[in-house]
């Protein structure tokens, strides 16, 4: 059996992925600091801590996301693009789109029958509609990001977030809040506003189902809920949806080892 | 470490020739202006180089101007003294750096930029255009001509516009003969024409050889380099000449074996102005992947002389208003899909890529729907990027190197590769 290894290093947070016959034996995930180098040791070691593993068990490590050269203990380096594919592929083996809505950037990945990366887009180099557009958003609500998950049901009204800053979205939601509204048609308000630029997004690679939504963002439970009614169709959300680019990377470090691009 | 061996000679000649008709032309320049050499401005699409040479004036193209000092890394503070005036963050890098530089006095590493003695805009497709020979116009109070070239929607230029054009170039005629004191010598214009059409057929037989298998051109990042002569030397013996000199130096590398990456992996067709602040370093994303870029389309904003156009003598106005007509910029949207198209398959391209400038509302206005239809028309890879031509602050290197580098491996991955080692990446 090979052990490999996924260490996804992205603009906020490191995740690692362990692989073994097909499964996911070992995982971690921590916000990245200023020391790259050491935060995909830190991730790869947590990964084998998790799963009662040695290092030296381990075959490949392949490295992916922003940071990917910065896995320099890894053997190989592939885009967290063809990681995501990847990675909802093997998760969902029908996935024709991924939406990976991560810390700062948001990606619509179309996805062929064998999990190869047909066509991309990438949000621009602003955070609007990101994982980082939710945190701020819901400290100016005064939440975390974690406790809004379910707060937008029942929602009455939702508001009209501006969806193209980040910095004009704050201010916009700090002024509802003076306002008296509500805060569940607040946050209505905010994930329409981040659906509809995902729309966007996913529209220009082309939506069809199935659809994988991944990333930080896809685990809170009012973006799922709008983005699927604005779909129409249910979409598919693993457990596991902030490992997709770790686990991509993983696979395609098997790959290698196997000496295949099946 | 080997020491890097030396380029073969015959690699550096033209590159060599290139830098020297630069400098000289800027070097000439400097000393340019007034009644004795009088200095009229031109933009680059449909510009009528020949008629004002012809007149004796000299030719400053803010565009170069422009583009040359962005890849000499120092566009920002005139971009910044423009916006300092009330430039917008939206206005075309080009326009802010060169009312920018005008403003501070025209210096740059490169030399002295002298004012305009008369201002030429041809207004070929791009409304931008207008504004700014009017701002210079209103800087200066030297004469404006306005050139109205009626854009292309039909693949060949219609007779009456033809004859529109015309008639505007006799009345230019009339406004330099007015300004010189000299009389229009037809003569020497079917002379400089002449010099002209063999400076284009050299050209054209350089950008042919991008069809070569591998290429050993780099039809983008190196023909926006030779380019200049077509662009600013047209008509003199200078610029025919360069093109012996550069045919002579493809010719070499095909016999020797010499591309412009070792491996030619991918081919592709590009579109699009370069992001000149950060040149090389695009140039360099390319180059790691083995990508060459086999055909494009910015290259020929001068003049689409690889489609069969090339200046006539036995017709000179008439052939000069075709010219302005088939400023690239100026075409409609179908037919630069149609050019990219052909080139698609003239090139046997793998993959088109598309630079997109943030700042530009003419050349790059709809090339998101164009990346999409070329994807479904020719069922080829398309890829978008967007940073700016002038404006080094919307280079973000990371983002971009991210999405090229998830576009050729996922190229890459379709024929069968696997991920590249660390060491590679
Ligand atoms: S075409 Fe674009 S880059 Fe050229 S002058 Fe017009 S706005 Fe500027």
């Amino acid at each position: 059996m090979t052990l490999v290894a996924g260490v996804d290093i992205g603009s906020t947070t490191a995740k690692c992925a362990l692989l073994e016959a097909g499964e996911v034996v070992g995982k971690s995930l921590a916000p990245v600091g200023v020391e790259l180098v050491k935060d995909a040791e830190r991730a790869l070691e947590q990964a084998l801590a998790e799963a009662g593993r040695e290092r030296r068990e381990v075959a490949v490590v392949t490295g992916t996301g922003y940071g990917r050269f910065k896995v320099k203990f890894g053997q190989f380096a592939v885009t967290e693009i063809g990681c995501h594919a990847k990675g909802a592929h093997y998760l969902f083996p029908a996935t024709h789109l991924v939406l990976d809505i991560g810390g700062q950037d948001t990606k619509a990945i179309k996805v062929d029958a064998q999990g190869e990366v047909v066509d991309f887009a990438m949000n621009d180099k602003c955070a609007a509609g990101t994982g980082r557009f939710l945190d701020v958003c819901a400290a100016a609500l005064g939440y975390d990001v974690s406790e809004i998950g379910t707060l937008s049901q029942g929602a009455r009204r939702p508001v009209k977030v501006t969806n193209t800053c980040t910095v004009f979205a704050e201010s916009e939601v700090t002024s509802y809040v003076a306002r008296g509204k509500d805060p569940r048609d607040i946050l209505a308000g905010l994930y329409a506003g981040i659906v509809s630029r995902s729309l966007s997004l996913m529209q220009r690679v082309g939506v069809e189902p199935e659809v994988t939504f991944t990333g930080g963002v896809s685990k809170n439970e009012g973006m799922v809920r709008t983005l699927e009614q604005r779909l129409g169709f249910k979409v598919n959300v693993s457990p596991l949806s902030q490992y997709v680019g770790a686990i991509g990377a993983a696979l395609y470090g098997l790959e290698r080892t196997e000496g295949t691009s099946a | 470490m080997a020491a890097a061996k030396p380029e073969p000679a015959f690699l550096t000649t033209a590159r060599d020739r290139q830098r020297e008709m630069v400098e000289q032309y800027y070097s000439d320049l400097a000393s340019a202006g007034g009644p004795k050499r009088p200095v009229a401005y031109m933009l680059v699409g449909g510009n009528l180089t020949e008629i004002v040479r012809s007149f004796g004036f000299e030719v400053v193209f803010p565009e170069i101007v422009a583009l040359n000092c962005a890849i000499k890394h120092v566009s920002l503070p005139n971009i910044l003294h423009a916006e300092s005036q009330g430039y917008g963050l939206d206005v075309c890098g080009y326009v802010k750096n060169d009312l920018g530089l005008q403003e501070l006095g025209g210096q740059t590493p490169f030399g002295r930029i002298p004012p305009p003695d008369l201002l030429v805009c041809s207004f070929s497709g791009c409304y931008v255009y207008v504004k700014w020979w009017e701002a210079l116009a209103e800087k200066y109070g030297c004469p404006l001509f306005m050139l109205d070239v009626p854009y292309m929607r039909d693949a060949e230029p219609q007779a009456e516009d033809i004859q529109y054009l015309v008639t505007q170039l006799n009345e230019f005629i009339a406004l330099l003969e007015k300004i010189t004191g000299r009389s229009f010598d037809l003569a020497e214009l079917r002379k400089t024409l002449a010099r002209s059409r063999k400076a284009e057929q050299g050209w054209v037989d350089y950008l042919a050889s991008g069809k070569h298998r591998p290429s050993p051109i780099e039809a983008y990042f190196e023909a926006v380099f030779y380019m200049f002569p077509i662009n600013v030397l047209r008509g003199t013996d200078v610029a025919a000449d360069f093109y012996a000199t550069v045919n002579e130096e493809v010719r070499a590398r095909i016999a020797e074996g010499h591309y412009p990456v070792p491996e030619e992996k991918f081919r592709l067709v590009v579109e699009g102005v370069p992001p000149y602040p950060s040149y090389r370093t695009f140039w360099d994303f390319f180059r790691k992947w083995g990508a060459v870029s086999v055909a494009a389309t910015y290259p020929k904003v001068g003049g689409l002389f690889d489609r069969g156009f090339l200046h006539d003598p036995a017709r000179p106005l008439e052939s000069i208003a075709e010219y302005s007509l088939g400023a690239y910029v100026n075409q409609s949207w179908p037919l630069r899909r149609q050019i990219i198209g052909e080139y698609i398959r003239d090139f046997e391209a793998d993959a088109v890529l598309i630079h997109g400038i943030k700042s530009c509302r003419s050349f790059t206005a709809g090339q998101g729907d164009l990346r999409d239809r070329l994807i479904h028309d020719h069922g080829i890879p398309t890829l978008y990027i967007e940073s700016d031509h002038e404006d080094p602050r919307y280079f973000a290197p990371a983002q971009i190197k991210n999405r090229m580098d998830a576009f050729f491996e996922s190229l890459d991955r379709r024929r069968g590769s696997v991920p590249l080692p660390v060491v590679n990446a």
